[in-house]
């Protein structure tokens, strides 16, 4: 029996699909067997980030609404066999489906893989409850604004009061040299808030742009900063002890220097 | 026994008007028991509004309400306009403090009509009213509001005050845009008709000195 976790974070633009599109690469890479749940119903994002829009025939809601079998919707990866993605519909809204539905989806899907990964849409509406609904736990992402966290903070109470006990807490987008100068909030100022588990921090990477236009998820780059940084939450959810990551900036030439002869 | 559940004529309809200090369970079956004893009252359509500030419902208790209502021909609809004076309508005898152990985070809100006790944080985007003193064991960042009910008296005390705004009775306090951080507790209560801030330890040297 697998594990269902929702990708979540209020505020929208904070880097859940990217998230979602990177943890569920990145357990795919360790072998697992992985469904990617594309829960933004209308504003679908998972695909193209996946690289594997033009495969999409049937979809989410043509599952719950008893157009086509569960495997049938089901879109294999096109780079590893272990990864699966379930798009969302395009033409239809967040209300085609009801958290009872997404429930049921989930527990079914519980029974074949080992992990089922559910991007949420942003926002606190039907979309955020139907996303929830089948989660056994959910991982919260934010970025060092002061608006990004106010949201993560609304939503963890949201979670708690739907029984959804203990999230854990990814910090996106940190840039180091702009914490160090004190002109961004740091991991320290945002747990001190949000007192939750900090599951990992995601450096700021130009990288991530690129890989998202490419279809390609960034944990595949073995030179992306972000990529390690995934690949390093990755293990921890699979009950790993790995120290977090120290950020440092890698722009200066010293640095540079150091990163090519591997010191 | 005493009215959990209370129905009052609104401007769309009827407002329905729950007792925060009470599980839901026995609201639902007092809201029950009142609509199956006046079947014949309610005309079917009525909007029934529920004000979002009385209690905050998850949306498996907005969604059980919901179906309750819907079997009597109601319209269950949710309502964020609610006024402090809805809650003193339950007369109680003895107010008790509510001591609540989490931390209170952005969008839940903490009615009370007695003094409130928090034993964690309260997060900026969060309230708490309560008709007496507010004591928060933590760092309170969020909006607090003492003696709600018009109770000049009251006092708010945090660990570490940095409340967006402070309200003691009828006064609003609003933080300064550039707030230095406390390094020991503080204390808000009303002198001289204005809202003051001072160090607990201040504020203890004063009793002292008033009881010799």
């Amino acid at each position: 029996m697998g594990e269902v976790i929702v990708i979540t974070s209020g505020k929208g633009g904070v880097g859940k699909t990217t998230t979602s599109a990177n943890l569920g690469t990145g357990f795919a890479l360790q072998g697992k067997k992985v469904v990617l749940v594309d829960a933004d119903i209308g504003l679908r994002n998972l695909d193209v980030v996946m690289g594997l829009e033009n495969r999409i025939v049937y979809d989410l809601v043509d599952v719950t609404d008893g157009n086509c079998r569960l495997k049938q919707a089901l879109i294999r990866d096109k780079r590893y066999e272990s990864l699966y993605l379930l798009p969302a519909a395009q033409t239809r809204d967040k209300n085609a489906v009801t958290p009872e539905q997404m429930k049921q989806l989930c527990d079914e899907l519980k029974q074949d893989f080992d992990f089922v990964i559910i991007d949420c849409p942003a926002g606190i509406e039907q979309g955020f409850k139907n996303a929830i609904a089948g989660a056994d736990r959910a991982i919260i992402v934010t970025t060092p604004e002061v608006s990004a966290v106010r949201d993560a903070d609304r939503i963890i109470g949201l979670l708690e009061s739907e029984g959804k006990h203990n999230p854990k807490l990814i910090v996106n987008r940190i840039r180091p040299r702009m914490v160090k100068k004190g002109d961004m909030m740091s991991i320290d100022d945002i747990i001190e808030i949000l007192a939750i588990d900090l599951l990992g921090i995601i450096p700021e990477d130009d990288y991530i742009v690129v890989s998202t236009n490419r279809g390609e998820p960034a944990v595949v780059n073995p030179i992306s900063q972000a990529s390690t940084a995934y690949k390093n939450i990755v293990r921890r959810l699979m009950g790993e002890n790995i120290p977090l990551m120290i950020i440092e900036d890698n722009t200066s030439f010293f640095n540079k220097l150091k990163k090519i002869f591997n010191l | 026994m005493r009215e959990y559940v209370i129905f009052k004529g609104s401007r769309n309809g009827l407002q329905l008007v729950l007792d925060a200090s009470v599980e839901f369970e026995i609201l639902l079956e007092n809201l029950a028991a009142k609509l199956e004893s006046a079947v014949d009252f309610f005309s079917r359509g009525t909007m029934v509004e529920v004000p979002a500030k009385v209690r905050n419902l998850s949306f498996q208790e907005q969604e059980e309400l919901s179906k309750l209502l819907a079997g009597y021909g109601l319209v269950f609809r949710e309502v964020n306009d609610q006024c402090a004076d809805d809650i003193a309508m339950f007369e109680t005898k003895e107010i008790e403090r509510l001591v609540i152990a989490k931390t209170i985070r952005s969008g839940q809100e903490i009615i009370h009509q007695g003094a409130v006790v928090i034993d964690g944080d309260v997060n900026p985007g969060a309230e708490v009213i309560a008709g007496g003193d507010i004591i928060v064991n933590g760092t309170c960042r969020g909006v607090v509001h003492a003696g709600a009910y018009g109770d000049i008296r009251a006092t708010i005390t945090a660990q570490r005050l940095l409340a967006s705004q402070i309200r003691i009775a009828g006064l609003i306090a609003r933080a300064p845009d550039h707030l230095d951080q406390p390094d020991q507790a503080e204390v808000a209560l009303i002198e001289d008709g204005i809202v003051i801030i001072k160090t607990v330890s201040m504020q203890e040297d004063e009793m002292h000195k008033l009881q010799a």
